[in-house]
């Protein structure tokens, strides 16, 4: 689910960028750093407009210069039952890859696989396709590259990226035409 | 009575049942619920009261399942104050680690359990976890790193086994494996097909970054333009030295594609490389476009689990019959028997494997084998080489040939470590690190260095001083006349695809001979069995069964292509290795040949180096049986899978280099004894040689110059070889030294010398002097065993003995020539060779001593043996 979430962040600042164009510097600091990371349990998609940054402070000790950026952003947080269809282009499932025990799924950042049992039992594997691919021998393909909808039925975050388990198993669930 | 028997039958009869509901219950599925056995947690031994549930009674975790007591001895203190042990029973309840429902009870109340790992129930599961993805089932979604008291078995632990091509985070149960792969073989059976594990590096490709290779395909008037106008690049950002970019060249082996495209209809290909997963995707991109070949079944480094092994359990966990392997290197996959071993595709010379180093060091021997500058560019080598011995050689190769001693040491060691570090998982972060390093350095080194520049410069510099030798003029100014005179680097032949592909097919043809073969066989059983009822129910399965093995297969139609050959290698594996674990000799076994140290009466075959006329050669070429064959032949063995004439690949011996020829094949005498005895003959004929090898009594070879010219035509080399450079002998010197330090134990050379001096003291006499003649220390050994001579007459009955062999054989030899000489004391120091040869005497003086330290050996064995008898 996307949310907007206000956040802050610590910027440090070398002397050899002290100057006017001081702002933009922070700016675009503040983009590279957070945008499309992977914050814990809930990804940054983008950091909203008019974000307030601190008086900057050079630090004792050594000579960067320190700024607060506080900023609101919009983070998107899997959650187990949440069906993943954002129209976001880039919240598509896209299938990657096809194996025999299922197939896994690029949602956004993170990596899903949907197993053999959470599939419809009328798609069946076929390994002799190039590739292959899962298919009720009509209009359902899936391969790689096919866009998909998925439930997700698990998450789990370990350091810096995250899986999750989905499902097609469902009602208006399964490759977009 | 008969109540008892009746219930006796319906017990049986019930057991039967029982059975074969359980069969057609595997044959569906397993339905084998987790077992729980007695964890290691409890203070054993215990006894059981009651159990709580019953089967088909549905349990949730941490629900009591039995109650047990156990007994301890406690310290108690009575109201006194005064402390005793007593031994206390303690009841407690067993609590359930999963949910599910109870199948059945391996124990009863009252039973007592004593130790760990004893099974008390099945409970069936709502989920078994059979597939796990990053740390959850991927059925349930549940967290399978939980760890709670209870817990007996992780639930990570009951999916071990990761057999996906591109991902790690997925992992599987051994059920669940074989089921995939159970699905897989039938499929592959349906389409006739089998599975093929492809190498890139120097299989299929050969890659290098050095950036050369980008200028010489811009510049169309450089000599290796040809060669390398169909190399394909790209680049890698984070995999290049600094995080920059690097950019890839790559050479595919020619034919690739036609390979491809036929060996896909037989094979499904997967490719597994040592290099990264990136790398591997982008050279998928350029030998497979469309993704048809091989699809997603690409195992990176990334994936694979271990950087020095390959193993076909990562991709066929459960049963690799229907797998063949095509790698340039066995030693990674363990030699194992689904290997086919191809020649390592060398095209960018002196580059070799850019993503080997987390292998264990490759053996010094394979850059050596191809020489495609050899013959292209005689006469200007690329390293002072010190004989005008005919052949030149690639840089890689002179380190090996002549300075055996150094890296002869420490290869076997590092390469036997490696291997360890490699068995052992090689897990070591400091090494890894240090690998890693390495790998980085190797492609730094090769962009900045520009190793084949530097080789085509000096190519250049070797063609222009040709040419200024030729013209005298145009060596400064590079004109269009003089492109056309310059050699191009890389060569681009290599026939290694073709011949792959005819293998493959002929296994491909065997497997399925095979499986029909069986399939027929067991379909006429069938016929039979239909009378009874289960044959249907069980039919899939043993069609499964039926599948012959390509680990059968393959190597049975690889041992015939070398059956009954000895090989022994000479020049080509340095000293002090062992040479059964040098790579050459793995994959010359492979191929059903037997590899010796030393020549035997067995050896058929010497496989040498062109460029040194070793001790082994020589010896060889006194006996016509052998064959002396360059590594060109072996390999071509290999690469053919048929056993090539020999004539083409024959090294030449001049008869002189060689020492004197036996006549063996022509002397009646040698016949009868063979045909006399049997077991003894080879040995005879070892005598033989070794008494005639000594040079003087050359009568011998007057009586076969004729064959031993048929034999061996006379080459240019040999003339040269006659006369000798200084620091050839010097080498080859160096080389008898070693191996008569080697030796240590064996008989003193001189001996066996010593005998034919004292029988024709006029001839060792001749020969002592003629030693001192060409400065060869051989004089005094030869004095010195004369000496030694005199003494134990043990040696003097020997010695007579074989005096007496020479003298019936020189006769013979006479006779069939029939020269009219009436005996060998004229014929010997009659000999025009002996006289003429000279200089070249004095080696051969020393060869013969090191040939007949072992002889003598031999001799001696067989000797006490018949002492025996």
């Amino acid at each position: 689910m996307f949310f907007l979430h206000e956040m802050e962040r610590t910027i440090l600042i070398h002397p050899s960028f002290f100057g006017p164009r001081m702002r933009d510097y922070i700016d675009t600091q503040l983009l590279h750093d957070v945008e499309g990371k992977n914050a814990g349990s809930y990804f940054i998609i983008c950091v909203m407009e008019g974000y307030h940054v601190s008086e900057g402070r050079v630090v004792p000790g050594s000579s960067h210069a320190e700024y607060t950026v506080h900023y609101r952003a919009v983070v998107w947080r899997p959650f187990k039952g949440e069906v993943v269809n954002g129209k976001l282009k880039q919240l598509d499932g896209i299938v990657t890859s096809v194996v025999e025990t299922g197939f896994f799924v690029d949602v956004g950042p993170i990596s899903a696989f949907v197993a053999k049992t959470m599939i419809p039992s009328d798609i069946k594997f076929d390994g002799n396709a190039t590739p292959a691919q899962w298919t009720d021998n009509a209009d359902q393909v899936i391969e790689k590259g096919t866009h998909i909808r998925l439930k997700v039925k698990g998450i789990r975050v370990e350091l810096g990226s995250m899986f999750a388990i989905a499902t097609i198993k469902e009602d208006y669930l399964g490759p977009l035409a | 009575m008969r109540i008892f028997a009746v219930l006796m039958d319906y017990e049986i009869e019930k057991y039967r049942e029982e059975l074969t509901n359980l069969e057609c219950v595997d044959l569906v599925e397993h339905v084998v619920g987790m077992l729980i056995k007695s964890p290691r947690n409890l203070h054993y031994p215990i006894t059981v009261t009651e159990l709580l549930k019953r089967p088909s009674d549905e349990v949730e975790r941490f629900a009591p399942l039995f109650s047990y007591y156990y007994t301890s001895k406690v310290t108690e203190r009575n109201e006194f104050g005064d402390e005793s042990q007593v031994e206390r029973k303690f009841p407690t309840k067993f609590e359930c680690e999963t949910n599910g429902t109870i199948l059945n009870w391996k124990i009863n109340a009252e039973t007592v359990i004593s130790a760990p790992g004893i099974p008390i129930v099945e409970v069936d599961e709502p989920c078994r976890h059979e597939i796990q993805f990053g740390g959850m089932c991927a059925t349930c979604g549940k967290n399978m790193d939980e760890v709670n008291y209870a817990t007996s078995v992780r639930d990570s632990a009951r999916a071990p086994i990761n057999m996906t091509h591109g991902h790690t985070a997925l992992t599987v149960s051994h059920t669940e494996a074989s089921r995939v792969e159970e699905e897989a073989k039938r499929r592959l059976l349906s389409n006739r097909r089998l599975s093929l594990v492809v190498d890139l590096d120097q299989t299929i490709i050969h890659a290098t970054v050095d950036p050369t290779v980008a200028e010489w395909q811009k510049d169309e008037d450089n000599p290796n333009h040809d060669a390398v106008k169909d190399v394909r690049a790209f680049q890698l950002v984070d995999d290049g030295p600094g995080g920059r970019g690097c950019w890839y060249y790559i050479k595919l082996r020619p034919g690739l594609e036609e390979f491809l495209k036929n060996i896909s209809k037989l094979y499904e290909l997967h490719i597994y490389t040592m290099g990264t997963r990136a790398y591997a995707q982008n050279i998928a991109k350029i030998v497979d476009p469309d993704r048809k070949i091989f699809g997603d079944r690409i195992l990176s480094r990334d994936e694979s689990g271990s950087l020095q092994v390959k193993t076909l359990h990562r991709l066929f966990p459960v049963d690799t019959k229907m797998v063949v392997i095509i790698d340039d290197r066995g030693d990674v996959w363990n030699w194992s028997h689904n290997l086919i071993k191809v020649t390592a595709y060398d095209f960018f010379v002196g580059i070799g494997d850019i993503n080997s180093s987390f292998l264990p060091k490759r053996d010094p021997l394979p850059p050596m084998l191809k020489p495609p500058v050899i013959e292209l560019a005689p006469g200007h080598d690329r390293n002072q080489k010190p004989e005008g011995d005919g052949g030149s050689s690639i840089q890689t190769k002179e380190p090996q040939t002549t300075e055996t001693t150094v890296p002869g040491v420490e290869t076997p060691v590092s390469a036997l470590e490696q291997q360890l570090v490699s068995m052992g998982g090689g897990s070591d972060p400091i090494v890894l690190e240090q690998q890693t390093t390495q790998q980085e350095e190797k492609i730094t080194a090769q962009v900045t260095d520009r190793p084949l520049l530097k080789l085509q410069k000096k190519l250049d510099e070797a063609d222009e001083e040709a040419a200024a030798m030729e013209n005298g003029n145009n060596a400064d100014e590079p004109s269009q006349d003089s492109h056309k005179h310059r050699h191009n680097l890389l060569q681009d032949h290599d026939n290694e695809l073709a011949h792959l592909e005819t293998n493959l097919r002929h296994i491909h043809e065997k497997f399925f001979e095979e499986y029909e073969k069986s399939l027929a066989s067991s379909h006429g059983g069938r016929v039979a069995e239909l009378r009874g009822e289960k044959a249907a129910k069980k039919r899939p399965v043993d069609d499964l069964e039926l599948v012959p093995d390509v680990k059968d297969i393959m190597p049975s139609m690889k041992c015939e292509v070398l059956k009954n050959v000895s090989i022994v290698f000479s020049g080509l594996i340095p000293l002090g290795t062992n040479i059964q674990y040098a790579d050459i000799a793995i994959w010359a076994r492979s191929f059903g040949a037997e590899v010796t140290q030393d020549i035997t009466r067995r050896t058929t075959h010497v496989v040498a180096s062109k460029q040194r006329k070793t001790a082994k050669v020589k010896q060889a070429a006194r006996r016509p049986r052998i064959k002396i064959v360059s590594l060109d032949w072996l390999l071509e063995c290999f690469q053919t899978w048929r056993r090539p004439e020999e004539v083409l690949y024959e090294i030449e011996v001049h008869p002189d280099e060689a020492g004197p020829q036996i006549a063996l094949a022509s002397s009646p005498l040698e016949e009868l004894q063979d045909g006399v005895v049997l077991s003894s003959s080879e040995d005879e004929a070892a005598i033989n040689d070794e008494t005639t090898a000594a040079p003087t009594p050359l009568s011998v070879i007057t009586g076969d110059v004729n064959e031993a010219e048929d034999l061996m035509p006379t080459s240019p080399i040999d003339e040269k070889a006659l006369r000798g450079t200084q620091e050839e002998w010097d080498s080859m010197n160096a080389e008898i030294d070693e191996m008569l330090a080697e030796s240590g134990s064996d008989d003193d050379g001189g001996e066996s010398d010593s005998s034919i001096g004292s029988s024709t003291s006029s001839k060792s006499n001749k020969k002592r002097k003629r030693g001192t003649d060409s400065g060869n220390s051989s004089a005094a050994e030869d004095s010195d065993s004369s000496v030694k001579s005199s003494q134990g007459s043990r040696l003097q009955r020997r010695k007579k003995r074989a005096l007496e062999r020479v003298t019936s054989l020189t006769n013979v030899t006479i006779a069939e020539k029939s020269t009219g000489l009436p005996s060998p004391d004229t014929t010997g120091p009659e000999d025009p060779q002996g006289v003429e040869a000279g200089d070249g005497e004095g080696d051969d003086l020393e060869d013969d001593e090191d040939f007949e330290a072992e002889m003598m050996a031999e001799f001696e064995r067989d000797d006490d043996e018949s002492d025996a008898g």
